[in-house]
């Protein structure tokens, strides 16, 4: 289990921003790993070519079959506890 | 138990990573979002082995990476030669067809082992952890360490880019260059 209660890079914003992510993925790069000794740190050109790679998929539309999705599972809860009752 | 509408938004908020992360192991987008959505639904599943307050991005990052390796195997077995089919779909984004430098970059991550473009895309990219990639992947803490500048060494030899050290933990001449 991934027990440590770690900052979850980019997955809170969405909750606020909806589906459509913003580009507030580089941000989270001043975080720990900003010394300049981090071989994918500021310094580094893969460092940046990988995370401009990212956020480039990131902010990306999403489909919203995931959504749609995601009502269609909390949909089946629902009559799975009403069921229950019988 | 009925599920919680926090646990909903939160795999509704990752799905973006989520889809970042299966275009880069997947390399093909069609296929990437086939494996967020199996990802949802097992993620859905078994939801209460979820601890609340716990990394549920890295949660999820663990069922997606599974998911990709259980469905390669059950394809090996199908098809012997994936790479043929699987190169002819490589172009991913549209897009970003207008950025050489992006699509250069892309076509060089795909050249990379699978467990060294995970790693470095974990690391250098989703903003994980060595300890948590290693987590991810169920692996030693130094095998993604390996894996990641192994994959930065070989990228920096695709990409034809110098001037940084491939070598050693201090790249202390990093900054010095940079100055001067």
């Amino acid at each position: 289990m991934i027990g440590k209660t770690v900052r979850e890079p980019g997955c809170q914003t969405g909750v606020e921003t909806g589906m459509k992510y913003q580009k507030t993925e580089m941000k989270r790069d001043s975080g720990e790993r900003r010394s300049g000794s981090d071989p994918l740190g500021p310094n580094s050109e893969i460092g940046r070519k990988l995370r401009q790679y990212y956020a480039d998929l990131i902010s990306e539309e999403i489909p919203d079959r995931f959504n749609q999705l995601l009502s269609e599972l909390e949909g089946k809860e629902q009559p799975q506890s009403a069921v229950k009752e019988d | 138990m009925s599920p919680s509408p926090s646990f909903r938004n939160g795999l509704l908020a990752a799905v973006p990573v989520l889809r970042a992360f299966a275009v880069s192991l997947a390399k093909n987008a069609d296929r990437a979002d086939d494996l967020v959505q199996e990802t949802l639904v097992k993620a859905w599943d078994k939801q209460d082995s979820f601890q609340p307050g716990t990394n549920l991005k890295a949660w999820l990052f663990t069922i997606l990476r599974n998911e990709f390796y259980s469905q390669m195997r059950k394809r090996k077995r199908e098809v012997e030669d994936t790479d043929g089919t699987m190169t002819a779909q490589l172009s991913v984004h549209p897009s970003q067809e207008g950025s050489t430098d992006l699509t250069d970059f892309r076509k060089a991550l795909e050249l990379l082992p699978e467990d060294q473009r995970e790693a470095i895309i974990l690391v250098g990219a989703s903003g994980f952890s060595y300890e948590e990639a290693a987590e991810i992947c169920g692996c030693a803490v130094g095998t993604i360490k390996s894996r990641v500048s192994r994959a930065r060494a070989r990228l920096q030899e695709i990409l034809g880019i110098e001037g940084e050290s491939d070598f050693g933990p201090g790249s202390s001449t990093t900054h010095i260059t940079n100055v001067a």
